[in-house]
């Protein structure tokens, strides 16, 4: 589809449309940062950034956050406004079919976990679970670009 | 009987202005202020604690703040908040939005210079630099900080208004099979795809194939 690019982890070779994400994301990010009113803590970048990841880990922590997105944050970030819903719901099927793509990387173990990704992911779901869930998936749904501008 | 009014109201409209990721933060005096309204200015990265003053940016009367030096880190995001007070009186710190410089900034268009034969012109693109905190400072181009940025080249025949349009990776390009003896404009954007930004287009540079021979 348009924007597709590929994306190396690695051996592991994904196919990926960021353009759709970013779009939707963009549309959305001031509704849903705005719902999030702590500035102290993020999900993804505490206490250090995505950025400090080893290029040999990429593909294990890629691969955990798109399992993180669609199994817990997605589904806790309903809002009344409809477009806002739309847009998440539009996300949410990208990312599961990005989840799809690297869960194959997975499975023919191109996408090794090392130590470093799984402290890194530990460290996520800490944050994570260290506020209540609708905080905390909104937070993170919030921090999206943070992922997206690692990942490209 | 009548309420003593002593907070001032709030400053409007902060906001940060971003070009080539010389990153300023704006605002607009509070609503029925004439002069003589004083603000101070701090910022926060997102995800740590504390917020951290700018001490230039204290009792200033000016209602914007250079804060390029503090958010020069395009992997961290942002906050910024303002306050003006007036006469003992004083308003509620007014923050921005969450600011991401690398998507939030706007790229200025790339320098174009071109030179021709009698059949062709060439042309050679320069992507801006990042701002920088002094001269002596090492330049960084925005093409390190976008590596999928590209250039959209525009090339006009001045006769016969017939448009070419090109899309490329590198910094250089030749157009070949021109006319001698004429005139063409050139302009050209920048596009980065990930994230989407896209510059304005350059002025025109115009130069003449040369006559033949």
């Amino acid at each position: 589809t348009a924007g597709n690019k590929i994306f190396h982890f690695g051996a592991c070779r994904v196919s990926m449309s960021m353009t759709e994400i970013r779009t939707g994301f963009t549309a959305i990010k001031a509704n849903i940062q705005a719902r999030d009113p702590i500035r102290t803590l993020s999900i993804l970048s505490y206490p250090h950034s995505l950025h400090k990841v080893k290029s040999s880990d990429r593909c294990c922590i890629t691969h955990h956050l798109f399992d993180f997105y669609v199994d817990k944050v997605f589904k806790h970030c309903k809002t009344e406004d409809s477009f806002v819903n739309r847009k998440v719901s539009s996300i949410a099927n990208s990312f599961l079919s990005m989840k799809r793509k690297l869960g194959q990387c997975h499975e023919q173990n191109q996408c090794m976990c090392g130590q470093e990704s799984a402290e890194k992911f530990q460290q996520i779901l800490a944050n994570y679970e260290g506020l209540n869930v609708t905080s905390a998936a909104m937070k993170s749904l919030g921090e999206l670009d943070i992922l997206l501008d690692w990942m490209e | 009987s009548g309420e003593l009014y002593c907070s001032l109201l709030n400053p409007r409209n902060v906001h940060f202005e971003s070009v080539n990721m010389k990153n300023v933060l704006h605002w607009s005096a509070p609503e029925g202020t004439g002069n003589g309204v004083l603000y101070k200015v701090k910022y926060s990265v997102y995800g740590v604690g504390k917020w951290i003053r700018k001490p230039e940016c204290r009792n200033i009367n000016s209602t914007w703040c250079d804060l390029s030096s503090e958010t020069s880190d395009y992997e961290e995001q942002y906050y910024a908040s303002v306050k003006a007070f007036l006469n003992g009186m004083f308003s509620d710190w007014v923050e921005t939005t969450r600011f991401n410089p690398l998507t939030d900034t706007k790229i200025d268009p790339p320098m174009v210079s071109v030179s021709s034969t009698d059949k062709s012109i060439s042309i050679t693109l320069t992507a801006p630099e990042k701002w920088k905190k002094s001269p002596e400072e090492e330049s960084i181009s925005l093409l390190q900080v976008y590596p999928g940025l590209q250039y959209n080249v525009s090339v006009l025949n001045k006769k016969t208004k017939k448009r070419w349009f090109f899309s490329i990776s590198n910094h250089t390009l030749v157009v070949p099979w021109l006319e001698p003896g004429t005139a063409y404009c050139v302009s050209a954007q920048i596009h980065v795809s990930a994230p989407l930004l896209d510059s304005d287009f350059s002025k025109d540079h115009c130069i003449a194939t040369l006559k033949d021979k």
